[in-house]
This record gives structure tokens, C-alpha cells and sequence, in this order.
């Protein structure tokens, strides 16, 4: 059954958080304000790559009305973040490998002080030969950008005997793929409010995916324990992975301790741009070949992928793309080698789908490629090497069973939309002969959690407050997905509280246990899984303690709407708030937990997966080379819907970004500077480019016993788009393409005005 | 060097409008974009900032029911208008029908961009009530939106439009 507002009845619900939303009384962290507080801002480089000779700040210090000017001499801790690798400087000492790289900040009565102070800051640069070619940075030859090289990380995989497998091909494809430099554009930049509290404390209101991985990261800076910092994190406006990792935090703490006040930072987009992540931009060759009945022998692929200066998650998303390189296909040999490579260009790292999008764009490729050659119809071809339910992963470690792939296999042909293909086949072309209609599909696998070998913690809490509130406690943020709104969904359906019986508290180091980060589209199959484990004790604490309040069998009772009501005749007998006075001690349920993975060593290897099959309709205009989006079919197996709102908006909102992705965004570097600068140049796709049909089918079950419940769906409505369209535009116009976005240059066909005649379909 | 912190403190002049229906009258520097009077001044901070060139939509406001950005806007270019911000949509606890309809059929995720959406429909539907699908397009592509895919935000245009901006509060 299709997934929108109709089918989902009563499952359709107002989001908790929705009524601040639209009236704009929400308060975002970047919205805060407090009497006396200063404004903070960053100097950052003017160069991709240079020595730094000499930083002076007096002039700027002298300023009135300027109160601080920190440089790396101001950093009591560790002067370096990153979540996985610290090796961002938080200020430059001798270099700068970047034009996001900070080399000092300011802390001024107002922000135009404070941009007149940072041209105050007089730096001396020795500029230094830029790489800004991850395939020069391999050379031998090039600049080294750290000690070590610029070989930020290398993941090879193989089995089989890949060259003999190769000979016994009848049909090999060879294609190289790439794809742009794709910004986040949270609508919401970088920003928050630092205070330095009268106990000492420091409190840090900045939006993040995972505040206690900031906090550990800040304590490690200022060199102060993690307890004596707060981190509040949410809500956020937008942030799709580019909020991961640390961006003006370290700059906004620094600032308020130095200066004794409250200081206020918020990016300018230029300055989001400048500094913040993008998506990697890769490079994948891939040579695949089948025997003469389309069965895969062969998969041999590189990966050449940007990571920027320095390090955050490019070494995981490395990972992540030599796993879905491979992807649901049976292979008899395949040899993947790849390498993530320092540069002087931006900063690359986490963003929504994390690697998956550039690999399986490249491997649906090679699958629409290989048909042909093969003279198959492309989903039929994908069948004969589909896995089976009990195959290993991809990279042969033990997975989760499940039938995802078979079940979004077969819910693509019986879509309207393809059946709709086949009819159009032997109908009419468009009117205007320079409109060209084309159909194309793409097969999905993406895994969910970080793998093998990073710690993966998750848990949650809940408590009878007393005031008589249900407080379900998670270290989870809300950053736009509905995150609140599940939590809230689940506890009144799994449990039968009602909401206004709930409190749900997120996003603030004080008040949350260790729940694992809110990335790897993780957090609402780890709350589903805390609820399962806490359903039993906490249910059975509420009611034991309302039996001998009320001298009643506990199994007389139920937990209901309002408190404990009568398990047969639903009366209500004991409120939640009287409960709690009654209770002799405080009824609190905690569990802890890591996220399932597989029992191998191989670091990355994913346990839980999602499948998802797309198919697209386009227009291609052959006198301009513009594609639109006519119509899109997404079929996810990923297990129940928790929330049919918040999924319908992933799958939606996921596939607009990809959107952008594959026909229009690509943040233009030339020697280490960005030439898109905001959005006037970087175009995202606008009410007019997603005005299409779209239809999502859930696919809901799962095999009898399996424990892990919903899978996620953060990120799988990101990744199959591309694919589709590409394989859509070649239907339509005969052009292959295997660099996005693509180039409508490339599509555009100018008729033959002078014999008069213009090619017809 | 040039010091604009001068220019700031020049002068500032009297500027008398209205803000969500109330008659103001504010010390403004001719410098003062309207965004910052009314984030940073009023605190009315459901008035976002984000790209500061008019590309986003995300400062939008009505001055006499038409929509700017205000990022654009120079705050003393207000003087005898009326401005109108999401504060300004809804009455007491009632909330705008196109609030109501936005609310409804989920057409906001991060919530960001919500306020200059909703003023940018509620302009439309209120130059307009029954517009086509080529209307909405153009009234709407200056608002940028990067959670829904805009799909959430066509179903809420779609029911606002259906009921006749009276879609019910019960």
C-alpha cells in the first residue's frame, strides 16, 4: 500500500514539535540572544595552502569595544578536533592547508566591531603550491600536505581470482565515474551561544548531531573536564551530516571563557561554505564482466576520493564506499582498491548516505551498461545476480536475513509507473519533437549503523517524574526528520500513554544518557529497540507500584491515556501525577546497549541493511539540455513504519537532495578557492524542479523472529536517484552519463535548421 | 581604512510603521537592514537569516500584504507601511489557515525555512486563492527548502487552496 496521509488514518499525526514551527515561536539555538553578550568571529585563510610567518594582533586588540583576539597560543587543551582523527587545527599554527582553515577569532560589542577587528589581524602568509587534484597528491612528486603524506587512508578488498575470472567474461564494461563537491545547505548555518555560567560551567548552545561527542571533543580543547560543560544541542535547522563534526563550537568557547561573557556566533553562508563539509567528491573506475548469460564474474573497482585538509570521517566514508561498491550483487571475483587522499581543496566528510551515494551510482551504472551489452533488460539482468535472503554482505560477513532485496525487486515492475512505461512504449512521442521522454530504474542497498569496529552505544531512559510526567530521555537531536514526533509515536502506541502524559528530552548533555550519535540513520531503530528492552520493566514498575496503591492485581490493570486504567473496562484509576506521589520510590528504567553488528573484524562491515528499488520518468529538452523530473516510484523494505509522516518526508525529502545532486549542485573549486560563494551560484532544487509525481511503497515485513525491528530510512531516499536518471536520460535521448551533475550540454541535440528537418523521436 | 562602524552610528532617524499590527516608532541608523531590526531589535526571530541575498526566502515578510525578503529590505524603507511577520499570522492561539494546513500535512521538517514558506503562500492565496500550478511555482521558487523535497509544502499549498484558506481548526 502506497504511503501519503490517506493510508495512514489515525497513523498520521501532528508532530509535537510542529505548532512552534509554524508560527515561528521556535526558538533555534542560532536564535538566542542574552543581554551584554558579544559576537564572535573567525579569521580564516585567504590561501588554500601557505606558511604562516607571523599573526599580530594588536591593532585589533586595541580596538574599543573589541575584548578578545585568540590565536593558537590561547588553546589551553589540545589545539585539534575531529571525531575520529584529530587533526583539524582549531587555530593554524605555521600553516594553513585550506581556505575554511581558522587562524584567530575575536570576540566585539557588535558583529560589525568584530569584522572590522578580524581585518585588524595582520597575518603574514608564504603562499605554497596547491594540490588540488587528489590523482597529483598521489604523485610522488607533490607537496606533502601532512608528515605522514597525503594518504589519508586506504581500504583494498578481494576474493576469488579476479583476473581469471575476467578472461572468462563474454561481455566487460569499463566506465569511470565521477561525481561534485555537494554541500550540505542546512538552511540554518553554523552558530549558538556561549556562556560561561556564575558555577564555572560553561554552556554551549550549538546545534550537533551527538552532544556528548562534542562535549568530549571541548573538554579535550579547553582542557577541562567534560562535566563542567553542557552541551544543548537542539533543535537544529537542517543539517544532513554537515553538523557531525565540530565547526564554530571551539571558536564560541574559547571566546566566552577568554572574555568572562556570553558570545554569540552565526556563520554567514559564505563563511557555511568556506568552512563547512561537502560531500567527497570520487573518482570510481569500474571494470565488470559476465559470463554470455549475464551472470557476474567479474568486479574490479578504484576509488579515488577528496578528503580535503584533514581528516574527520573521509576514512569511513572511504569504508563505506568499498562496501557498496560491491553492493547486493553475486560476483565469482572482485578486487576493489581505494584511497582517500589529503588536498588543499575543502573539506569533505559525513553527508547522508555517506559514501553510498558515489559508489552505488557508479555500480547501477555499470549494471544498466552491462544489460545492454548483454541485449537484457536491465532489470531482469539485476535479478540473475541478485543476493538471496541468507548470502553474506558484501564484504562476506554474516548479515541480518532478511527478503528486502527480492521484495523491492519485484515492487518496481508491478509500480504504476512502469507499467505505465510499457504502455507508453507503443503511444505517441510528445508533441514537440525536442522533448524526449525516458524511463530508468536503480537498485538499492544501504547499511545502517557505523560498522565493525567504532563504538556504537545506544540506550535511552525512562522515568515517572515527579510531577507525574512520562520522561522519555534520549541523547538523540532533532534536526528536521521527526525524530520527536517517532519517539512520541512509539510511546503512545508500544506503551498506550497518551501525549500529553510524555516529556521527551533530547539534546542536552545534562539531561540524556549516552544514546550513540543521531547519524547512519540509526537513531529510530535504536529508540524502537530501547522502547522493547524498557517496555517490560518500566510497564511492570508503573503497575506494580499502582496495585498496592490501589490493593488491586497488578493484571487488572494496564497502562493507559491519562494513567493506569482498568485493563477491562478502561476506566481510569490512578493518574500518572497521583502515581507518583503514591509511588515509595522513583520508578526509573535505563538501558544500554551497542547496535548490532556483525561477528567479523573487517572495520566497517555493516549488520543491518535497507533495500530500496527507484524508478523515475523524465523529460529531457534537447534544444537546452535541461532534464526534468516527471514522475518517481520509491519502494523501501527497511521493516515496520514507525512514523508514516516523518518516512514519506525521509524518502521524499532524501530524494529531492539527490536531486540537486545528479542534475545541478556541485560547489565549483579552481586552485583550492570556492567559486560558489552562496546561493546565487550554488543552486539546490527549487518547488520547480520537485513539482513531479512521486509515489513511496513501504515494504513492511521482516522474517519471522527477527529482533531488530525498523531499519532506517535516514539516508536511502538519497541515494538511488541518481542512477535512475542517468539511466532515464540515456532512454530518452541515447546519451551515457558517468560525470554529475550532469552536463545538459551534453543532451542538447540543435536541430538542423537549414534542410528544415527536425529528428523526430 | 574605511570605518562603517561610522557609518552605523550616523544619525539615526525615526521610523514609523507598522509591525504585526501595532504602530511602532523606532531610533533606526539608515544602515539597518530590516532583518536585523526585526531579529536582533524586536527579537521577533521567526524572521530567519540565511543566505542574506535574496535567494533563500527564508527573511521573508509581507510589507502591505506583498512579500520581501527582508535581508534585502532597508528598515527604514518600512516608514508608513505595514509589515507583517510569522508572529503576525496567527491570532492569539488561532492559527493562520495556512498555519493550520502546513501543520496538518506535515509540510515543514527542520522547521527553518516554515516561517518565510508560509508567508510566501499566504501572499499568494491572498492575491490569488485558486492558483494554478504554474502560479504556485513562481510565487513559491524563491523559498528554498532542503528537508521535504517540497512534497509536504505542495500538499500543504494543495489543502490551503481546497479550503478556500478556511481549512477548520476543530
Amino acid at each position: 500500500m502506497l504511503l501519503n496521509r490517506e493510508t495512514s488514518g489515525t497513523r498520521w499525526r501532528v508532530r509535537p514539535d510542529g505548532p512552534p514551527k509554524v508560527t515561528g515561536r521556535l526558538a533555534y539555538l542560532t536564535d538566542m540572544s542574552v543581554p551584554g553578550m558579544l559576537h564572535g568571529m573567525v579569521l580564516r585563510s585567504p590561501y588554500p595552502h601557505a606558511r604562516i610567518v607571523s599573526i599580530r594582533t594588536e591593532k585589533a586588540l586595541a580596538m574599543k569595544g573589541v575584548h578578545a583576539v585568540l590565536t593558537c597560543e590561547d588553546v589551553p587543551g589540545l589545539n585539534r578536533f575531529g571525531i575520529a582523527h584529530p587533526d583539524h587545527p582549531v587555530f593554524c599554527e605555521d600553516r594553513v592547508r585550506f581556505v575554511g582553515d581558522a587562524v584567530a577569532a575575536v570576540a566585539a560589542e557588535t558583529a560589525e566591531l568584530a569584522a572590522e577587528a578580524l581585518k585588524r589581524i595582520e597575518v603574514e602568509y608564504e603562499p605554497l603550491p596547491v594540490v588540488d587534484d587528489p590523482e597529483f597528491a598521489l604523485r610522488d612528486d607533490a607537496p606533502r600536505l601532512h608528515e605522514h603524506g597525503n594518504v589519508l587512508h586506504r581500504n583494498d578488498y578481494a576474493f576469488g581470482d579476479v583476473e581469471e575470472a575476467f578472461r572468462a567474461c563474454a561481455h566487460i564494461v569499463e566506465e569511470t565515474y565521477s561525481t561534485p563537491r555537494q554541500m550540505h545547505v542546512y538552511m540554518e548555518t553554523e552558530g549558538g551561544l556561549f556562556v560561561p555560567e556564575a558555577d564555572g560551567r560553561l554552556t554551549v548552545y550549538s546545534p550537533t548531531q551527538h552532544g556528548l561527542m562534542d562535549r568530549m571533543q571541548l573538554a579535550r580543547i579547553l582542557n577541562r573536564p567534560e562535566a563542567d560543560i553542557r552541551v544543548v544541542s537542539s533543535p537544529i535547522g537542517g543539517s544532513f551530516g554537515g553538523k557531525d563534526e565540530l565547526n564554530v563550537q571551539p571558536y564560541g568557547s574559547l571566546l566566552a571563557l577568554a572574555t568572562g561573557r556570553p558570545v554569540k556566533l552565526h556563520n554567514s553562508r559564505f563563511e557555511s561554505v568556506r568552512a563547512g563539509l561537502k560531500r567527497h567528491p570520487m573518482r570510481i573506475t569500474m571494470r565488470t564482466g559476465t559470463d554470455a548469460s549475464g551472470k557476474l564474474l567479474a568486479h574490479r573497482v578504484r576509488v579515488v576520493s577528496d578528503a580535503g585538509p584533514y581528516s574527520t570521517l573521509s576514512a569511513e566514508v572511504l569504508n563505506f564506499a568499498v562496501e557498496h561498491v560491491l553492493g547486493p550483487y553475486r560476483y565469482e571475483a572482485a578486487e576493489v582498491k581505494s584511497v582517500s587522499v589529503f588536498t588543499n581543496n575543502g573539506m569533505s566528510g559525513e553527508f547522508r548516505g555517506f559514501g553510498g551515494n558515489q559508489a552505488i551510482f557508479a555500480l547501477e551504472g555499470q549494471m544498466d551498461r552491462l544489460a545492454e551489452k548483454l541485449g537484457m533488460d536491465p532489470w531482469a539482468f539485476r535479478r540473475i545476480n541478485l543476493r538471496k535472503p541468507d548470502d553474506p554482505g558484501p564484504l562476506g560477513q554474516p548479515i541480518a536475513p532478511t527478503d528486502g532485496a527480492r521484495q523491492v525487486w519485484e515492487a518496481l515492475p508491478a509500480s504504476r509507473l512502469w507499467r505505465e512505461k510499457e504502455r507508453a512504449a507503443a503511444e505517441a512521442a510528445p508533441a514537440e519533437p525536442w522533448l524526449k521522454i525516458g524511463y530508468g530504474a536503480a537498485f538499492v542497498m544501504h547499511g545502517a549503523g557505523l560498522g565493525v569496529g567504532i563504538p556504537d552505544p545506544a540506550g535511552g531512559r525512562l522515568t515517572l517524574t515527579p510531577d507525574g510526567k512520562i520522561e522519555a530521555a534520549f541523547g538523540y537531536e532533532e534536526f528536521g526528520q521527526g525524530l520527536i514526533a517517532s519517539l512520541e509515536q512509539m510511546l503512545i502506541e508500544q506503551f498506550g500513554f497518551g501525549s500529553a502524559d510524555l516529556r521527551i528530552v533530547i539534546g542536552d548533555t545534562d539531561a540524556v544518557p549516552d544514546s550513540g550519535s543521531s547519524t547512519a540513520s540509526r537513531s529510530t531503530s535504536m529508540m524502537w529497540q530501547s522502547l522493547r528492552r524498557l517496555r517490560a520493566p518500566f510497564s511492570s514498575r508503573l503497575l506494580g507500584a499502582a496495585a498496592e496503591a490501589l490493593r488491586l492485581p497488578a493484571d487488572r490493570l494496564r497502562l493507559g491515556e491519562g494513567g493506569i486504567r482498568d485493563a477491562a473496562s478502561g476506566e481510569l484509576l490512578l493518574a500518572y501525577g497521583r502515581l507518583a506521589e503514591l509511588a515509595p520510590e522513583p520508578i526509573v528504567c535505563e538501558t544500554s546497549f551497542s547496535y548490532p553488528t556483525s561477528p567479523v573484524e573487517r572495520v566497517g562491515s555493516h549488520y543491518l541493511y535497507s533495500y530500496s528499488s527507484v524508478a523515475v520518468k523524465v523529460e529531457v529538452n534537447t534544444l537546452t539540455g535541461r532534464v526534468r523530473l516527471l514522475d518517481q516510484f520509491h519502494a523501501v523494505a527497511a521493516g515496520p513504519v514507525v512514523n508514516p509522516q516523518g518516512y514519506l518526508g525521509q524518502i521524499e525529502g532524501g530524494s529531492g537532495m539527490a536531486l540537486g545532486f545528479t542534475l545541478m549542485e556541485d560547489a565549483v573549486m579552481k586552485e583550492g578557492v570556492y567559486l560558489t560563494r552562496n546561493l546565487d551560484t550554488y543552486l539546490i532544487p527549487t518547488i520547480a524542479e520537485l513539482r513531479g509525481r512521486f509515489e513511496v511503497l513501504p515494504i513492511e515485513g521482516l522474517p519471522e523472529g527477527d529482533e531488530h525491528g525498523p531499519r532506517g530510512i535516514g539516508e536511502i531516499g538519497s541515494v538511488g536517484l541518481a542512477p535512475a536518471i542517468a539511466q532515464a536520460v540515456y532512454d530518452a535521448v541515447g546519451v551515457r552519463t558517468a560525470k554529475l551533475p550532469i552536463d545538459p550540454e551534453a543532451l542538447q541535440a540543435v536541430p538542423d535548421f537549414e534542410s528544415e528537418e527536425v529528428e523526430p523521436a | 581604512m574605511t570605518d562603517k562602524t561610522l557609518a552605523e552610528r550616523s544619525a539615526p532617524s525615526l521610523l514609523e510603521c507598522e509591525i504585526n499590527g501595532e504602530k511602532v516608532s523606532l531610533a533606526v541608523p539608515p544602515t539597518r537592514r530590516l532583518l536585523d531590526l526585526l531579529r536582533d531589535d524586536l527579537q521577533l526571530t521567526g524572521t530567519k537569516r540565511s543566505c542574506d541575498i535574496g535567494r533563500c526566502g527564508a527573511c521573508m515578510v509581507l510589507i502591505d500584504g506583498k512579500p520581501f525578503n527582508s535581508c534585502l529590505t532597508m528598515a527604514y524603507q518600512c516608514s508608513g507601511k505595514s509589515v507583517t511577520t510569522i508572529e503576525g499570522l496567527a491570532e492569539e492561539e488561532r492559527l493562520h489557515p495556512v498555519q493550520q494546513c502546513f501543520l496538518e500535512e506535515g509540510g515543514y521538517q527542520c522547521g527553518y525555512c516554515t516561517p518565510g514558506m508560509i508567508v510566501s503562500v499566504k501572499a499568494l492565496l491572498d492575491a490569488n486563492p485558486q492558483p494554478t500550478m504554474e502560479e504556485i511555482e513562481e510565487a513559491l521558487s524563491g523559498n528554498l527548502c532542503r528537508c521535504t523535497g517540497y512534497g509536504g509544502i505542495l500538499r500543504s499549498v494543495a489543502r490551503a487552496i481546497e479550503t478556500g484558506g478556511a481549512a477548520s481548526n476543530e
